[in-house]
Parts: C-alpha cells; sequence; structure tokens
C-alpha cells in the first residue's frame, strides 16, 4: 500500500523561479527503502525538499498525498506532525543544545532510556555522546548519525534521507546502510533515501531515477538500476563493485 | 561571625527563575553575603575567607578575601538586589585572592518589581599569582523594563592566575543595562569572558564594553558574547582587546540574533596588536536566526516561534 503518492509534481526555485521538476509522479510503499538516484544536478534533493515543504522551493503543480492526504500547502511542522521528516545533508549545528535536547525537541515524551537506545541503534554509545553538544566539536559522521538518531527518535512514518552517505567512507558508508535497516526494522518507518551509491541496492527495495528534473523510471530496484547504470554507460563498474547486481 | 541565612521569598524565587540552587544558597554553613538596597541581611564566613562589609546610605561595600593557598570547596554566594518597585543601590565589591588561592562566586543581582530602580555597582577584582576565580553573575529585572543597571569591573590578573567570568541575563526584562569591564593580565594569565543577553521589549537597551589588556608574556583571552535582541530591543556590544607583550594571544567571538521588528544588533570588536609575536582574532555573526537550523527543528515537528524559542535558549545557555 503507498504511503507517499506524487502526482505530477512540478516546482520552481524560490530564488530565481527557474523550474526544477517537472511533472514528477512516485509512490512510496509502507515499509519500505526507496532510493532516488540521479546524477547531480537531476533533482534529487529538490524533491526532497518539496515533498517536506521548504519553503525555498515553490509547488507549481501537481500534489503529494501522505497518509491518503493531500499535504501539498501545508507547512514543514505540520508535515512532521503527521509523520513525515527529512535528516539534511549537511546537518545544522547548534550551539549549547545537548544531544539529549535535540533528540527531545520533537518528541518530548521520549525517555532518557529510549533515547540512549536509539543512540546504541545508530552506532554511537549513549554514555559517550547523551551530554554532549551538537555543536561543532562533533566529526561529520557522529552528526549524520545524531541527525539519524533525531529523526529516529519522532517515530516517524517516513523519513527522507538526503544523502546521508556522502563524504563518508566506504567502511562507514557499509556501516551506514545496515543501520538504516535496522531503522526501518525498529520504527517500521518507510526511508526515502538519496544516493549516488550503487551499494544501496544491498538495502533498497524500490528505486526512482530522476534526470534534468523528470523521472526516468519507477519501480523495483534493479531494473531502475540498470537503466541508471546504462546512462552512466557504467553497468561495468556497478557489476564489479556490486556482485549482488549481477541480474540487472 | 555569622547571621541567620533567612533570604526573602522574592530572592528566593528570581533566584530560582536564574537556576540556582535556592537550597544550597539557604544551607547552613554555605559562604555568603546578602543585602538588599542598604540593608545587609544575611553573611556567612568561611576558613580562608575574609569578609568585610559595611552599609551606607545608598548601598553596601564589601571586601572577601580568600587567603594565600585556600581553595574554597563551596561556592560563595552574593546576593544584591531592590525588593521594592521605586529605589536606588550602589553596590561596592572589592575581591582579592591570594596568591594560589581558589573560588567560585556565585552573584545574583534581582530587582523583581522595578519600575524606577538604579543599581550601580562598582567591582574591583585582583587576582594573585597562580590563583583560580570563577565569578559567574546572573541578573534578574523583573517584567516591568523599569531597571537601570550599571556594573563596572576592573581586574587585575597576576601572573599565572586564571578567571573565568560570566555575566547572564536571559530571564525577564532588561530595562537598561551598560557593562564597563576592564582587565588587565600579566604574565602568562588567562581569563574567559562569557556575557549571555536577551531583550524582550522596545525598552530593554543593552550596552556591553569589554575591554581586555594582554600585557605579559603568553597571557591569554577569550571575550565570548551571545545576545538575541527580541520584541524591539537593542544590543550593543564592544569587545577590544590589546596584546602588547610576546606571545599573547587573544580571540574575540560574538554572535547576535535579531528577532522582530525594530530590534537592533550591533558588535564593534576592537583588535590591536603592539608585538610582532602577539596575536588576537575575532569573529562575528548579527543577524537572523540560521535558516537552516530552523528548517531542521521544524522538520521535527517545531513550529517557527518553538524552534526559535529553541535556538535561542541554546545560544545564550
Amino acid at each position: 500500500m503507498a504511503l507517499l503518492k506524487i502526482k505530477n509534481l512540478s516546482v520552481k526555485s524560490g530564488e530565481n523561479n527557474k523550474e526544477i521538476l517537472k511533472n514528477i509522479s512516485l509512490e512510496i510503499d509502507e515499509k519500505s527503502i526507496h532510493v532516488l538516484m540521479g546524477a547531480n544536478g537531476s533533482g534529487k534533493s529538490t524533491l526532497a525538499y518539496a515533498l517536506m515543504g521548504i519553503s525555498r522551493f515553490k509547488v507549481t503543480g501537481g500534489s503529494v498525498i501522505f497518509l491518503n492526504k493531500n499535504i501539498t500547502k501545508l507547512s514543514i511542522d505540520q508535515r512532521a506532525k503527521m509523520g513525515m521528516t527529512l535528516a539534511f545533508q549537511e546537518p545544522a549545528i547548534f550551539e549549547g543544545i545537548s544531544v539529549q535536547d535535540f533528540l527531545r525537541a520533537g518528541n518530548k515524551k521520549i525517555s532518557r532510556k529510549k533515547t540512549e537506545e536509539i543512540l546504541s541503534l545508530i552506532g554511537l554509545e549513549p554514555k559517550k555522546f547523551i551530554n554532549r553538544y551538537v555543536d561543532q566539536t562533533l566529526s561529520g559522521g557522529e552528526r549524520k548519525r545524531i541527525e539519524l538518531a533525531s529523526v529516529i527518535a519522532l517515530k516517524p512514518k517516513l523519513i527522507i534521507l538526503d544523502e546521508p552517505d556522502a563524504g563518508l567512507d566506504i567502511i562507514i558508508y557499509r556501516e551506514l546502510y545496515g543501520i538504516l535497516e535496522n531503522i526501518k526494522r525498529e520504527t517500521k518507518a518507510s526511508i526515502l533515501l538519496i544516493s549516488h551509491r550503487e551499494e544501496v541496492g544491498l538495502i533498497a527495495d524500490r528505486a526512482t531515477f530522476l534526470r534534468r528534473g523528470k523521472t526516468i523510471c519507477s519501480g523495483p530496484f534493479r531494473p531502475v538500476m540498470r537503466k541508471y547504470c546504462q546512462s552512466l554507460k557504467r553497468k561495468e563498474i556497478c557489476l564489479k563493485t556490486m556482485p549482488c547486481l549481477k541480474n540487472l | 561571625m555569622s547571621q541567620n541565612n533567612a533570604l526573602p521569598k522574592k530572592f528566593i524565587s528570581s533566584a530560582k527563575k536564574c537556576g540556582f540552587d535556592t537550597a544550597l544558597m539557604q544551607a547552613a554553613g554555605v559562604p555568603h553575603f546578602y543585602a538588599e538596597s542598604n540593608k545587609i541581611l544575611s553573611f556567612q564566613k568561611t576558613a580562608g575567607l575574609e569578609m568585610k562589609a559595611q552599609s551606607f546610605k545608598e548601598g553596601v561595600k564589601i571586601k572577601l578575601i580568600v587567603k594565600k593557598g585556600v581553595k574554597i570547596k563551596k561556592p560563595i554566594f552574593l546576593c544584591f538586589g531592590i525588593l521594592k518597585n521605586q529605589g536606588k543601590q550602589i553596590i561596592l565589591p572589592e575581591i582579592i585572592l591570594e596568591e594560589k588561592a581558589e573560588a567560585k562566586i556565585l552573584a545574583h543581582c534581582t530587582f523583581p518589581i522595578a519600575e524606577k530602580i538604579t543599581h550601580r555597582m562598582e567591582t574591583v577584582m585582583k587576582l594573585g599569582k597562580n590563583s583560580r576565580l570563577s565569578y559567574q553573575e546572573k541578573h534578574y529585572h523583573g517584567e516591568n523594563f523599569g531597571a537601570e543597571v550599571l556594573p563596572n569591573f576592573k581586574v587585575l590578573l597576576e601572573r599565572g592566575s586564571f578567571f573565568n567570568n560570566e555575566f547572564i541575563l536571559d530571564q525577564g526584562s532588561v530595562g537598561k543595562l551598560k557593562i564597563n569591564l576592564e582587565m588587565e593580565l600579566k604574565k602568562e594569565a588567562l581569563v574567559e569572558i562569557t556575557n549571555k543577553i536577551v531583550t524582550r521589549g522596545e525598552k530593554d537597551k543593552v550596552e556591553i564594553f569589554d575591554k581586555v589588556l594582554l600585557r605579559g608574556e603568553n597571557s591569554k583571552s577569550l571575550i565570548k558574547s551571545r545576545a538575541a535582541a527580541i520584541g524591539g530591543g537593542s544590543v550593543f556590544l564592544q569587545g577590544e582587546t590589546v596584546a602588547l607583550a610576546k606571545g599573547a594571544c587573544g580571540h574575540i567571538d560574538c554572535q547576535e540574533i535579531v528577532i522582530g521588528k525594530k530590534s537592533i544588533a550591533k558588535a564593534i570588536p576592537i583588535v590591536e596588536v603592539c608585538h610582532p609575536e602577539a596575536r588576537v582574532t575575532h569573529e562575528a555573526s548579527v543577524g537572523k536566526v540560521n535558516q537552516k537550523e530552523l528548517e531542521t527543528l521544524m522538520t521535527r515537528g517545531l513550529s517557527e516561534e518553538e524552534a526559535t524559542d529553541f535556538i535561542v535558549k541554546g545560544v545564550v545557555r
């Protein structure tokens, strides 16, 4: 059953009024991991931000249906309260805010024990991190994990992740995919994952391939990945690095 | 010599509002000095801490001396204020830490129903060689924008001493606040100055002038200011660091958030270096709440107002 339905969505930049997305349509199933793939500038992040209602992107046509409700005109926090959330590619830092406070920001009822469990789930030692500040003293990888912990704490139904694997080395991002599977299992949420890496095939259920702001194809992961690799003339590389994609 | 540690209820409630441990403030044996207008309410000495005080027509004069080599484990509480809606108070504190002495002072100034109040404070501090002082001053000026608070500090840090100085006014209205702080550091002395201020309305005017003279070799300073100009209030912060000796090193870090029409924030860092082997740096950020921080919190379900409040509390915490 579809958790999120995007119907003919067109989006312009709020800064220069340039059309970035044209008639995008796709569906995200419940309890699934759906990958958005495409080259730089194809509109992946714009789609993610437009779905979340970030105001610098203007929806000029189409609709977003979440939990059978048209949310196209709702604000960011209204969407979040319905169970949708987003983790930015480069998470913001917060001076004077502890990890505990940050995890409780959107869910005041969450217990300290639960926040510690969430930190363990995303691979951070709770005692070491719970009282640290969400500021520049954290490494990039630690901050990304805390961003994930923060979205899990909300108990969302849909988590949008904008390139959580960007800037991470190979060992860490493979660990990250394990964490995403844990998140899916623990929260029973769907994940819309933006990624450039072929290795997301290890965890993805479905995918959508975007090019120049248009949907090229959408469906089960492997055929979409095949199309994407062909477009990049990278199929051989994909197969070499990802034996699981041999039957593409 | 001691007197009964009985703080008026209004002092206690405002101290609580500012995050003080009010049970500890009133506990037996905790060193303290409490005064309302020109009346000395209560004081408590401890071993190694000398305390002399006298009141005069418009206020109170107090001298604290932490004796050589003495480390006072419990915090020393100072509490000054005016509990009427009008009045004038002058406080003249002299705080001396002798060589290798250590102390932590928690000071509270309160004017909970101020409508027309002037509070002036002329503080002189002397930190002896290799002494350490942590001094935190938290203010509460009530909700009526009726306080005029004018604290001045002159601080001398002898060789190898360390001073951590924090001023916080993040509850209620400000009224008019003007702080002048001047510090002089000898060889290898170290100071950290932190100001945290939030305005609430158009009548709130804040001016802070922090000046550090790094006279001694390898002396170091940090002036860190965090302010939020909200509701039409204005905040002016001037941090000045002058480096005069080899290895002297200073940094000025100022962050001011502006929220709402007519609110004004202004920052002036002044850096002056008079030695080729000294260095002073500064950074400042003045303006609206960071958009990415705001959007991140909104994606967690906070409204724009809630998210702004959350960010401001973090910045001035």
